[in-house]
């Protein structure tokens, strides 16, 4: 599925004294099975722009659109299973008293037939290397292992879209390195992600396109190349090596972005075998 | 009794009600003035180590002294010279303006009146943040907001700091602001720095490694990131700039441009050779 923010206006608290503008006129596409990384500083309006593609928020003018139709018109319930949102530190949220209960919560409702329910929840547990955690309590877990069934949750409600806060802060770096391999699994099996992320390291990895915001505003859009070689500062640390070789009379590396990309480039720069 | 600027835990063990042991046996000394990192896996035993220094929790069975004070039972001695600060910086702000969340700490412990002013005035000046007095906390960035959150603490004067994980919620910019302003203080205070983030530890004095409750390695930081199965059993993973450098089988490497003078060397060297 297809989402189109057109000229999305979200003030906080109108017509009051406290009224704050988050967001002042984002347009914004977000393509069918891509990865899309969202970046900017604390209070650039990351987290306003993204509860807009499921509609928690609504704007406060401007349009969203899903494939094409207006999502306002749309029954909410069903647009938010398709899109599913993970907040920050979603592990907050879990109250089961098994794993397998948590994940299950959500697709019950859906009023799914229980053999479904079980199934949805095997492969969401699995797809998030949790299976074995199933029947152990939520509470008895580490903070790795909870946002992953946190995320669990909403993968088993099927969406065709996952909108992903801040899903590594506060993480040890295996499981940051886990979650950033469940963003490519999700993207293999068709799912559209979408990523909100301090961590630039982290989007260079996994994006398809880049959204620089900043003040509420979209900054830059565009391939991982185009958009952190245009402004290196800040840059994700592959971007930041491959600029200060550059700045060294060597052969130019080209633009890498990701690790891989970065290492090849550095060893064909550095001649011989290394 | 012991140099006032340091720690020392002896065989420290804590447990959660109903949980196994956070920390077990742990025995670990700072020495006044060092700055000395703390890394592992979540549910390591980090963040349970820093309430236990700071007297939030109470040890099982063990030794402490922060400052030359045992944390359980005289925690306000142990707070004015070991401040701690958390990962979420709105937690800790409490006041309406800058100005009177610095003199928070200070205002509980008494100080005069003059004097308060000049202390809050200089531990605003220490953070960068002079000209922001007047600001309402919640207006400010992550990153200005760890900074008030550290001048409340700087006002008191400890002689500890306790980071635990300061700069987890906070973007780059935040991120660099903060390490900014405790690199400055390097070597004045002793520091304590948790976090899951091994490249702000490059220049640590060492680092130790908590896994299951367990002190399992303290380490200079070069010594650490060399050592690729300590990483691996520990959940550690090599920074981007010295794992580029190990892979391309150069010596470690901090910083991008230190990576970037090492290629430009072995390129050199190994043009110099195809030329011979």
């Amino acid at each position: 599925m297809k989402i189109e923010l057109r000229d999305v206006r979200h003030v906080y608290s109108p017509g009051t004294p406290f009224a704050v503008e988050a967001l002042g006129g984002v347009s914004l596409t977000v393509e069918p099975g891509e990865v899309l990384g969202v970046i900017g500083g604390t209070g650039s309006g990351k987290s306003t722009l993204v509860q807009h593609l499921n509609l928690l928020l609504l704007p406060t003018s401007g349009q969203v659109l899903v494939d094409g139709a207006d999502a306002l018109s749309m029954d909410r319930t069903a647009l938010r299973r398709r899109v599913g949102l993970v907040f920050q530190t979603p592990e907050q949220g879990l109250f089961a008293p098994t794993v397998e209960e948590d994940v299950a919560f959500a697709p019950r409702r859906l009023g799914l037939d229980e053999g479904e329910v079980r199934e949805r929840v095997r492969e969401a547990l699995g797809l998030l290397d949790a299976g074995h955690l199933a029947g152990r309590s939520p509470f008895a877990l580490s903070g790795g292992e909870r946002r992953r069934v946190a995320i669990a949750g909403v993968l088993a409600m099927g969406p065709e879209v996952l909108v992903l806060d801040e899903p590594t802060a506060g993480l040890d770096p295996t499981a940051r390195g886990d979650l950033i391999g469940l963003v490519v699994r999700l993207k293999a099996s068709g799912v559209t992600v979408v990523i909100v992320s301090h961590d630039l390291d982290e989007v260079a990895e996994v994006a398809d396109r880049v959204c620089v915001l900043g003040g509420g505003a979209v900054r830059a859009i565009g391939t991982p190349a185009d958009v952190f070689y245009a402004d290196t500062s800040p840059a994700p640390t592959t971007v930041r090596v491959a600029a200060a070789v550059g700045e060294r009379r060597l052969p130019g590396l080209g633009r890498p972005v990701r690790y891989g990309e970065t290492l090849a480039a550095l060893r064909s720069a550095m001649g011989g075998t290394g | 009794m012991a140099d006032p600027a340091s720690i020392s835990c002896e065989h420290l063990t804590y447990s959660y009600p109903g949980a196994a042991p956070a920390l077990s046996g742990i025995t670990l000394e700072v020495r006044a003035g060092e700055y000395v990192g703390v890394v592992g896996p979540n549910g390591g035993g980090k963040s349970t180590l820093v309430r236990l220094l700071n007297g939030l929790l109470v040890a099982d069975s063990g030794h402490v002294r922060v400052a030359g004070f045992d944390p359980a039972a005289e925690p306000f001695e142990v707070r004015r010279r070991a401040g701690v600060l958390f990962q979420n910086p709105d937690n800790g702000l409490v006041a309406p303006f800058v100005e009177d969340d610095v003199a928070f700490g200070l205002e509980n412990l008494g100080v005069e009146r003059v004097e308060m002013r000049e202390r809050v005035r200089e531990a605003i000046r220490s953070v960068g943040l002079t000209g922001y007095e007047r600001r309402e906390p919640h207006t400010l960035s992550g990153g200005e907001k760890q900074r008030v959150a550290l001048a409340g603490l700087l006002a008191v004067g400890p002689e500890i700091l306790l980071l635990d994980e300061p700069t987890a919620m906070l973007d780059p910019a935040g991120r660099g602001e903060v390490l900014g302003r405790v690199r400055e203080l390097r070597g004045s205070r002793t520091v304590l720095h948790v976090t899951h983030h091994l490249e702000e530890l490059f220049d640590a004095d060492r680092v130790l490694v908590l896994n299951g409750g367990r002190l399992v390695a303290a380490a200079a930081p070069e010594a650490l990131f060399s050592d690729a199965d300590l990483l691996r059993e520990n959940r550690l993973v090599l920074p981007t700039v010295p794992r580029l450098a190990s892979d391309l089988g150069l010596p470690f490497c901090r910083t991008p441009e230190e990576l970037a003078a090492a290629v430009e060397r072995r390129s050199r060297d190994n043009s110099g050779v195809e030329a011979r």
